[in-house]
């Protein structure tokens, strides 16, 4: 945990004004020199600089000369003061550049014919620009030989990803300090010094970390590459295509490089955007793109036939879903239709995917929703509300308080992680965590808070009563709080939950004073079963603290279009101001019974369900109760699928159609924070695969019932869901915790977490080679003395058993769990974790032991 | 493997800095003064007690020549080979020894009296050519002055 330390809170904008190049500018004081010059549009060069990382003058490539100052300074580290009078062209200027790049030149073997950063190398570029074609150093060049295995270009392979040759390195250390003071990863160092210095793995490891990609981005010469795509194509030979990470809710903002005449995409880097990413991309958002490529897209419909599924042409497979659907509406009605829908599509998938169902076959059996538990017909007035807050990512920066509830950032929205990383290094945050598992943002967390599994509401309901209680927030409801956690007293439940009633008093008090509040829960909350009672303990916090007035509150949503499908009355029963707007587009709204993913399943069952459509989700692999959802699937009459990959879903299907991915169309996602924005088409679509709006607007064609009648009217369509009253009114109720513990017995005795890997994203991303290269199965994490308990070592299989499945999985031991906790992650289908759940617990359970062979 | 006495020194030292990283240089010392060398072992028990990233302990050690990293010999010759001493013939002076020695540079001799190491400036410019064996400067060298001194090692071993 950090340690306390004073930190200044950010002072007044005063501002100094100097003149640079003869132009005049007016700046913020603490600007650099270069940075002024940058916002004039003077291009000063630059090898070390990171427009977000801390100055460390190493390169001194940035020389400016200025007025009454003996030498040569360099911009980068030199402040902008009041009546500086700075030249970054003169002859002076000039002839230190050229200086500087002759001593980087020293040691550098300018093999660049061989050298993969060619066409792209900022040192290339500014010897280019800036140096004379001879040097002065005439003797032998310093050269770390390696010993040949992997190439004769003294190549060493330092990571799952990333490539290191050290004779290239110029020693500005961007790599080295984004690891350590963006990432607050230690995987990677620079050792030695003077002519030998070295950039190289730390001491026994690898360079593995989820952020590790980016290191090979900033690179600014072949020092550091990318395995993914270095030798495979030139840098020249690309076009690159705007798009956004489908994987993570921030919508992180990247850059596809493509070859059009292979119809093929090579990588995939950053498009800074300050407001969302810093530049800084997670490995799951990097090496997304080669999902796309994978081997075993699914290229045309299949049909089945005499119980096998057989090619078919897209003619055949949508006469046969018209004829299916037609049959059903006509001899069972409407309601015995539904359709599941990933919230990963873009706008125009999933508000045709919406019209299709309710407009054109009037079913309110509509769920986005198929990986979280969910009671039948639950209202979720609190939890709709929380998820649909005005968040803004930039402003977790000047933060004072942030806290996090019942989410493993790193895992979930690693961009934010990165912002609180960032918020506590770089501005005056003070953090506090409050998880049922110790997560990786407790090294700067002031206070990491673990209460017991399934305490969620009960743990935060502690936090307001202690408020209360101690007079540091004002409130006539605070029976009503009693009640609600059904506990008299702050210090009773807070222990209850296994928390120290002091810690509680500390964020209360925090959050009380602090000037700008951010409060972010996440995927622990959604995925819980009793997600209503939390979702109300949040919004109470929130009045309790007036958080939303200084400061921002929500429930993150988990995918990059969660938000968008909720905009667009994806959910089973859209709020009021939703459903009317559909009503005026439609003319009509059907008022049928609404199901949910775990309603619609039980009605499967009861065969009152017959027919559903699922478009990009996998319930069977990852709805928390697999055989529950794959008995409910078996149950239909018939099952259309559209994904990418045949997946545990489609085997049941009798219609499987080929969707294309992101990259293969253009579309719109909204992110967490409600921003739309584009991924633009980056190749054509894979095989015979189509993109999911084309499909739902073809299945309406086929019912002869056009969704639109021209292309413009969708867009106006969807434009106007999305106009949207930020000001989404926070209900007060206090929903009575329902206790933290199931029948329980006592066979069962260690809770278990599910969740994703910090390497991997739901069910695609095991599809991409460069992500299964850094984590290619599942685990079981547990703790150092779980697993001396049981005499299990790191790498043992280990047995988890739960009351209704049982999975056989590697240890990995760590210190980041508590003893009563496992962990294991639900992305792959070689191991099928959500056999273990049961859809009616509060807190899943499961025994280990020691598999002896 | 630190010795008890080296882990409670450290402990002593650390405890006097208020930023971690501050005790890593001393912390150093301790282990090299313990175990005559560092390795990366000592690295990863330094950062359990001081709770600094081994690797950041890894930086430090390997930027200070002055911190051996493999064992060393009893005796360990420390030539400076920067400009004012290269300017008065470090270059040479180290050929000598490597020819007395009959070592090369990083190598120890085979009755593992002396190791033979060339280090940046030691801040002794002004009595160049120089060097440091173990805690004691050597100075204004010469070929001469370096036989005297390697046979008076030699006899006090």
């Amino acid at each position: 945990m950090a340690e306390a330390v004073t930190k200044k809170a950010p002072s007044n904008k005063a501002t100094v004004t100097l003149t640079i190049d003869g132009r005049s500018v007016t700046v913020d004081k603490g600007t650099t020199v270069l940075e002024a010059a940058r916002s004039l549009g003077i291009h000063v060069p630059t090898f070390c600089w990171h427009p977000k990382l801390k100055s460390v003058g190493s390169c001194r490539m940035c020389y400016v000369e200025i007025e009454k100052m003996p030498k040569l300074q360099v911009s980068c580290a030199t402040e902008a003061m009041d009546g500086m009078v700075v030249a970054t062209d003169s002859d002076l200027v000039k002839q230190g550049r050229r200086a500087v790049i002759e001593f980087i030149l020293m040691n550098h073997p300018l093999d660049c014919p061989t050298c993969d950063q060619g066409g792209e190398c900022q040192l290339q570029d500014l010897t280019f620009a800036h140096a004379i074609d001879d040097s002065r150093f005439a003797f032998q060049k310093e050269r770390f030989v390696e010993d040949g295995s992997v190439s004769t270009f003294d190549d060493v392979q330092i990571g799952p990803e990333i490539m290191l040759n050290r004779n290239r390195c110029i020693q500005c250390y961007k790599c080295v300090r984004a690891n350590k003071e963006a990432f607050g990863e230690f995987d990677l160092g620079a050792f030695e010094r003077g002519n030998i210095t070295e950039i190289n793995a730390a001491p026994g490891r690898q360079v593995d970390n989820p952020f590790s990609g980016n290191l090979a981005e900033i690179c600014p010469v072949g020092a550091l590459t990318g395995m993914d795509w270095r030798y495979k194509i030139r840098v020249w030979l690309t076009k690159t295509v705007s798009s956004i990470c489908p994987f993570t809710a921030s919508g992180v903002n990247t850059l596809m490089y493509m070859d059009e005449t292979k119809n093929r995409i090579y990588r995939t880097t950053s498009r800074r955007n300050d407001e969302i990413d810093d530049g800084w991309l997670s490995n799951v958002s990097r090496y997304a793109y080669q999902v796309v490529h994978a081997d075993d897209r699914l290229l045309t419909p299949f049909i089945r036939r005499d119980g096998k599924q057989v090619e078919a042409t897209w003619d055949e497979a949508l006469d046969l879903i018209a004829k299916r659907l037609s049959d059903i509406q006509d001899q069972k009605g409407c309601v015995c239709i539904g359709g599941l829908v990933s919230p990963r599509l873009d706008n125009a998938t999933l508000y045709g995917f919406n019209k299709l169902m309710r407009h054109v076959i009037g079913t309110n059996n509509v769920d986005y929703r198929t990986e979280y538990r969910m009671l039948p017909q639950t209202p979720e007035d609190h939890y709709q509300a929380a998820c649909s807050q005005p968040i803004r990512i930039s402003d977790v920066d000047d933060s004072d308080v942030i806290v996090v509830f019942g989410s493993d950032m790193l895992k979930e929205h690693p961009n934010l992680y990165l912002r609180i990383r960032k918020a506590f290094n770089f501005g005056a945050a003070r953090i506090f965590i409050l998880n049922p598992y110790s997560t990786k943002a407790s090294d700067v967390a002031e206070l990491e808070m673990v209460y017991h599994a399934g305490m969620d509401e009960v743990a935060l309901g502690a936090v307001c009563l202690t408020a209360v209680e101690k007079g540091i927030v004002s409130s006539d409801e605070t029976d009503r709080l009693r009640e609600a956690i059904a506990f008299d007293s702050a210090s009773a439940a807070a222990l209850a939950c296994g928390l120290e009633p002091d810690h509680l008093e500390l964020m209360a008090r925090a959050m009380a004073e602090a000037r700008k509040v951010t409060f972010l829960a996440g995927e622990i909350i959604s995925r819980s079963r009793e997600r209503e009672p939390i979702a109300a303990a949040i919004c109470n916090l929130n009045r309790l603290f007036s958080i939303n007035t200084k400061g921002q509150f929500g429930i993150l949503p988990g995918h990059s279009n969660s938000r968008g499908a909720h905009h667009l009355g994806l959910a089973p029963d859209p709020p009021a101001s939703i459903k009317a707007k559909l009503r005026s587009l439609w003319g009509q709204y059907p008022d049928t019974e609404t199901n949910t993913t775990d309603s619609m399943m039980v009605q499967m069952r009861k065969e009152e369900i017959d027919g559903l459509i699922i478009m990009g989700a996998n319930p069977v692999m990852l709805y928390p109760d697999r055989a529950f959802a794959r008995e409910s699937l078996e149950k239909l009459d018939f099952l259309v699928v559209s994904d990418l990959f045949e997946t545990e879903t489609t085997e049941l299907a009798d219609v499987v159609l080929p969707l294309s991915s992101w990259a293969e169309y253009t579309g719109d996602y909204v992110n967490l924070e409600g921003r739309v924005q584009t991924a633009s088409k980056a190749i054509h679509p894979i095989g015979d695969s189509r993109p999911g709006y084309a499909i739902v607007e073809a299945i309406a064609d086929r019912l002869e019932n056009t969704l639109y009648t021209a292309e413009d009217y969708r867009r106006d369509e969807i434009d106007t869901m999305l106009e949207v009253d930020t000001a989404c009114p926070v209900p007060n109720l206090y929903v009575p915790s329902k206790g933290g513990q199931d029948e329980d017995d006592a066979e069962y005795p260690i809770a278990l977490m599910i969740g994703d890997d910090p390497h991997h994203r739901g069910h695609y991303t095991e599809k991409s080679a460069s992500l299964t290269s850094h984590v290619g199965e599942a685990y079981l994490e547990l703790s150092p003395d779980l697993a001396a308990g049981h005499e299990i070592k790191e790498g043992d299989s280990v047995r988890i058993e739960s009351p209704v499945g049982k999975v056989v999985l590697p240890a990995r031991i760590s210190e980041h769990i508590r003893n009563d906790i496992v962990f294991v992650p639900r992305n792959f289908p070689s191991a099928p974790v959500t056999s273990l759940l049961m859809r009616k617990r509060r807190i899943d359970r499961v025994r280990i032991s020691k598999v002896v062979r | 493997m630190l010795a008890e006495e080296s882990i409670a020194l450290i402990k002593e030292k650390a405890a006097k800095y208020p930023e971690r990283k501050s005790a890593i240089l001393p912390a150093l010392t301790v282990a090299y003064r313990q175990v005559g060398h560092l390795n990366d072992e000592l690295y990863s028990e330094i950062s359990e007690i001081i709770r600094v990233p081994a690797v950041e302990i890894a930086e430090a050690a390997t930027f200070y020549t002055m911190f051996p990293k493999h064992p060393v010999g009893k005796y360990l010759i420390q030539v400076c080979h920067n400009i004012s001493c290269a300017l008065l013939g470090a270059d040479s002076l180290i050929g000598y020894l490597e020819e007395k020695l009959e070592i090369k540079k990083g190598e120890t001799t085979s009755d593992n009296l002396f190791t033979l190491v060339t280090v940046e400036c030691l801040g002794s410019c002004c009595t160049a050519p120089m060097m440091q064996i173990n805690q004691d400067y050597y100075e204004n060298l010469t070929r001469e002055r370096v036989d005297e001194i390697l046979e008076e090692l030699r006899t006090r071993a």
